[in-house]
């Protein structure tokens, strides 16, 4: 039976035992836990928040280790002052219109990780950049079962112009795969789960046969997609090359795993930990997709991931934390003093969720030290006001050692219209690929590392 | 290449039949030609001193427009972006302002018809350009349909595929649509899913795969059974050369030991993830041609049943591909019309305007739950289940499109009613209500449209305005221009109510010219709170809905405002059109596509604009008829 079919048989069975807290369930993780491992795999992951942040708040004034946390810094991550680096004057140049005219968050989303201007079309030749994770996973996300995981909040927008005449591609998508291939992002905790873990019942055996068969299968449709592709046109060659590509990334999986180059999981989960779906309550979904990401970390599935809490533009409230107007809507507070409150909550609020997730993470231990110490988690936005859109001076955040090779604990500040390139360029190169340069990049991040 | 915004609206191809025999200006029309080429200095030059530039000058620069800096063709061609509206201004009658003498009706013409030749370069004379469709993939919608009627399974797989991107406001755009390794992941993972639910049901799997029972399956099945829904499955005839791989690769399970029933699963899967399945696959005689030429019967039948079923074709279509005959007089009409009239044809009226007027976005919306506690999930459905009911009534009763924009009548079910203050609807399901004020007509104010474009706790006059200029009257106002919140700054803060604040707005130079379009249109909507129900009064203060428009129409609440839009019957109809053609061919609309939709328009006009007149011309058009391989003019 397949991996499907088999849960929608459970859903419908004993779909009330799989409503059990998620999080209660989950208890007791870290006594499954990995053994000990020599040299502990980096992790990479970025986190998005849309529509800016307040600033005045947020941004150190202080240099250096002794630098004093800001009101939305302490108030949420003081406990992780040491596993984090502030990084403030970084710029993403490509999110200004540079002559495209408005649609600053759409740009803003679609070049954060790519660094490169997004091109401006409703749907005609989308074009934006290979994103630094992608770059990463590319290069040494076969080592894993999966190269990445692209998770979100918000399934997209369904209908309508997304921002002043850019796709929504833009503005729902931060990781993207070639530079016309976003990567979409799942957002049902649920499905993230089944296709990290088998399905119950399923042995070793019946796994690969499975994945015999759809090897097999991949064999005939890419030959039947390579006899196609000689018919047809350039747009249409370059639209089934994306078929391509994604069957041989999936055919590379299954001859990995044929070959027994991909290790088993380094743990399982227990089944009453499988999400029964996507929560109705936002922080309970953030919290899900956060506790998704860990297992991917922990059972070493994958060392990549993005994570857009929001979809930039966003106009979701927050009515929970007493923020009844939409997000986007108040981000154009026009130095109103009661919105200025309401952005903080809402600031506030993101950071919380980022809080329990880098909490998670520093309890789960992985050879000695914690899963935190050997992530890099860079946790920001591409608008450093949302009343401005200006794309400079934006809100970041590096949380999480590096193994060892980033020194956290301080503030730093660099020099005005510093590309936030630089610093994908220094992670890749801590993940093992070492580029010459990275989008708009202009070298390597000063003093980060240890 | 040529990506530009639509701002043709009553253009040229609109006049084409008075101006048949006139001059065709362009530079690359050398035929027809018997009227003299309007000249810039003689013809035009006069008519912009004497109507533009008293305002639009090197010292007023009224609206940022400086028209006087253009001295010659040479120069409006390199900023082709501000005469767009220049264009656009002269056609909608925005301009020159009430008050200022505005051009004769002839002097207009001529302008226009310069503008298109000479300034634009196009023109609607001879072969019209089919436009270029990017090999699409099936969008998840399409996808379910498919399968569905493919073998029968109504579980919709693809609710677990990843959203599909939007592009020119629809989610079947063949440009949007990627196809992200995940994607193919879960490709692999509801094909596993649909044959086993075929196995599953032995009815299903009689019907479909016309054996018995699984049990039933030989070796000697496996062409017969993979070539029958191969070919239904690829919506043409499976080639031999296909058929003979999917056997090969069932019958290579079968040497290694598998049932027959089990190793024909695999070349059913096979299938269903090959491009040919996923992808609307149409093929060109020459791919490296720009040249227009007709699409294949098979072609044009997956074309007419993804545009009305979002499914693949029934028997019927095969057939009339099969015998050639999808292009015979009168069969295409005679399909619209049953294709429309069966049950699928809901996918139409459902998927269509959901999109069109943006209802979509009422499944996130999020009104404060404190201020409109009677917004709850069931009336979320409600709103676009009316919406849906409306379309579904006008487009399968071919009512005249008008009647979108203003009717006496609505769907509603008591809760809506009940919402809508409306007495007397009692049951709990949907049956058509005739109005007896008239405060409500049309899908303007419909809470559905009223809600989504509403803030949480307020409603916006501007993004109501800014949806009537974009969904229904297709003139979108440009972009507003950079850092505007700036600007603002050197203010006292804007006091009073949202009008009067909005007013002030409106005092900065840079704001005023399209606000005050956008700004009136919304506030003619005003006695709509941000969920739709009706208000005479808002925080204690009575409202006010009247607005002036810069044409110089007046209209005092939204009944009158319901009058004005009907008036510009002809932009309606064209934005409308343009919207349908984008939905029906999955792409973007180019200016060239100007000729067809301001044809189709021109066409269906004299019978009112019935939905069904304007469905059957969008598909024997020009987009929707033919292809070529590349983008460009023909060479």
């Amino acid at each position: 039976m397949s991996r499907q079919l088999s849960r929608r048989m459970v859903l419908k069975g004993i779909g009330a035992s799989l409503a059990l807290p998620y999080l209660e369930a989950m208890n007791g993780w870290t006594a499954h836990g990995a053994p000990a491992v020599a040299g502990n795999p980096k992790r990479l992951a970025y986190f998005y928040v849309p529509n800016g942040v307040h600033m005045q708040d947020w941004s150190p004034e202080e240099v250096g280790p002794g630098y004093k946390m800001p009101f939305l810094l302490d108030s949420t991550l003081s406990k992780f002052r040491e596993d984090l680096l502030v990084l403030s004057g970084l710029t993403v140049d490509k999110a200004r219109a540079n002559g495209d005219g408005p649609g600053d968050h759409a740009r803003s989303l679609a070049s954060f990780l790519t660094c490169r201007q997004a091109r401006k079309t409703n749907g005609a030749d989308i074009r934006a950049g290979v994103s630094a994770d992608q770059v990463a996973a590319q290069k040494i996300g076969a080592a894993t079962r999966f190269s990445s995981l692209e998770l979100g909040i918000d399934k997209g927008q369904n209908a309508g112009n997304c921002d002043s005449g850019y796709s929504c591609a833009y503005s729902n998508n931060l990781s993207w795969r070639s530079e016309s291939t976003p990567m979409s992002k799942e957002n049902d905790p649920r499905q993230v789960f089944e296709r990290l873990f088998a399905s119950p019942g399923e042995t070793t055996a019946s796994l690969k046969k499975k994945e015999k068969t759809r090897k097999s299968i991949l064999d005939v449709v890419s030959e039947d997609a390579n006899s196609l592709r000689g018919k047809l046109g350039s747009t249409d060659k370059r639209k089934l090359d994306e078929y391509l590509s994604a069957v041989r990334e999936i055919e590379m999986r299954l001859n990995k795993s044929e070959n027994n180059q991909i290790a088993a999981p380094k743990f399982t989960p227990a089944e009453s930990a499988r999400p029964a779906g996507i929560p109705r309550d936002f922080q309970e979904h953030v919290r899900l997709m956060f506790d998704m990401m860990v297992l991917a970390f922990q059972a070493d599935l994958t060392r990549i991931a993005t994570f857009v809490i929001a979809n930039e533009g966003s106009n979701r409230n927050y009515k929970n934390i007493g923020v009844s107007e939409g997000h986007h809507e108040l981000s154009h507070h026009g130095n109103d003093k009661a919105k200025h409150e309401k952005i903080k909550k809402i600031n506030q609020y993101h950071l919380q969720q980022f809080a329990y997730f880098l909490e998670k993470l520093k309890g789960t231990k992985e050879g000695g030290s914690s899963l935190l110490d050997s992530s890099m988690l860079v946790y920001g936005s591409a608008i450093g006001d949302g009343n401005r859109h200006n794309h400079d001076e934006l809100p970041i955040l590096v949380a999480g050692r590096g193994a060892g090779t980033i020194k956290t604990g301080q503030h730093l500040r660099y020099p005005k219209d510093t590309p936030l390139a630089n610093l994908h360029l220094s992670l890749l190169e801590r993940m093992g690929v070492a580029l010459p340069s990275f989008g708009d990049s202009t070298g390597k991040l000063d003093n980060i590392g240890v | 290449m040529l990506i530009l915004k639509m701002n043709f609206k009553n253009g040229f191809c609109t006049m084409l039949g008075v101006f048949l025999l006139l001059a065709l200006a362009g530079e690359n029309v050398q035929s027809a030609d018997k009227e003299p080429i309007a000249n810039f200095d003689n013809d035009i030059m006069p008519v912009l001193k004497k109507h533009c530039m008293g305002c639009h000058n090197d010292k007023r620069k009224s609206g940022g427009f400086n028209l006087a800096k253009y001295k010659n063709l040479a120069d409006i061609k390199k900023d082709l972006k501000t005469w767009e509206r220049v264009a656009d201004n002269l056609r909608t009658g925005d301009m020159p302002p009430p008050g200022k003498p505005k051009p004769t009706n002839k002097q207009l013409d001529v302008v226009n018809r310069w503008m298109d030749t000479q300034v634009f370069e196009f023109t609607c004379v001879g072969q019209k350009d089919p436009g270029k469709v990017t090999l699409r993939r099936l969008n998840r919608v399409e996808y379910n349909n498919t399968a569905r009627d493919l073998l029968g399974v109504n579980f919709k797989p693809a609710e677990e595929f990843p959203a599909d991107d939007v592009g020119y406001g629809f989610d079947n755009i063949g440009d949007v649509l990627t196809m992200p390794p995940i994607l193919m992941e879960k490709y692999l993972d509801a094909a596993e899913d649909i044959i086993e639910m075929v196995y599953k049901n032995r009815f299903v799997f009689t019907k479909y795969l016309k054996v018995a029972s699984p049990e039933k399956v030989t070796p000697a099945d496996f062409p017969k059974i993979l070539e029958d829904i191969a070919t239904r499955a690829y919506r043409r005839p499976a080639t031999k050369d296909e058929v003979d791989k999917l056997v090969k690769l069932s019958e290579s399970l079968v040497k290694n030991g598998e049932k027959p029933s089990d190793a024909l699963k695999a070349g059913l899967q096979a299938i269903l993830v090959s491009p040919k399945f996923l992808f609307h696959v149409e093929i060109d005689p020459d791919p490296n041609s720009t040249e227009p030429h007709k699409v294949s019967q098979f072609e044009l039948a997956g074309r007419l049943s993804y545009f009305l079923w979002s499914s693949m074709p029934d028997q019927i279509l095969f057939d009339l591909a099969r015998q050639n005959k999808l292009h015979e007089k009168g069969v295409l009409e005679e399909q619209v019309a049953r294709m429309l009239k069966d049950p699928k044809g809901r996918a139409f009226t459902l998927n269509f305007p959901e999109q069109w007027l943006h209802l979509r976005n009422l499944k996130t919306v999020n009104p404060d739950k404190s201020k409109f506690p009677t917004f709850t999930d069931a009336l979320r459905e409600d709103m676009a289940k009316e919406a849906e009911l409306f379309f579904d009534h006008i487009t399968r009763e071919n009512r005249s499109i008008l009647e979108l924009l203003d009717s006496d009548y609505t769907f509603l079910n008591q809760r809506l009613a009940s919402h809508y203050g409306i007495k007397n609807v009692t049951k709990p399901e949907f049956a058509k209500v005739n109005f007896t004020d008239n405060r409500r007509g049309g899908v303007l104010t419909q809470a559905g449209v009223l809600t989504i474009t509403s803030n949480p706790t307020r409603t916006s006059p501007v993004k109501r305005g800014k949806w009537v200029l974009d969904n229904i009257l297709g003139t979108p106002p440009p972009p507003p221009p950079p850092n505007v919140d700036e600007l603002k700054e050197d203010d006292k803060a804007l006091t009073g109510t949202l009008r009067q604040r909005m007013e002030q707005h409106r005092a900065n130079p840079n704001c005023a010219t399209c606000h005050q379009k956008m700004d009136a249109l919304g506030f003619g909507l005003e006695n709509f709170n941000p969920v739709g129900v009706w208000r005479d009064q808002d925080a204690g203060k009575p409202i006010d809905s009247s607005g002036d428009l810069p044409g110089g129409e007046k209209f005092n609440g939204p009944a009158e405002l319901r009058k004005i839009l009907l008036a510009k019957s002809d932009l309606f109809a064209h934005c409308l059109c343009e919207k349908l053609l984008t939905y029906a061919t999955g792409r973007g609309m180019e200016r060239a596509d100007n000729c067809i939709i301001d044809a189709i328009v021109e066409k269906t006009k004299k019978d009112n604009f019935k939905m069904q007149d304007l469905i059957i011309e969008i598909v024997k058009s020009e987009p929707f008829q033919m292809r070529k391989a590349k983008r460009g003019a023909k060479s």
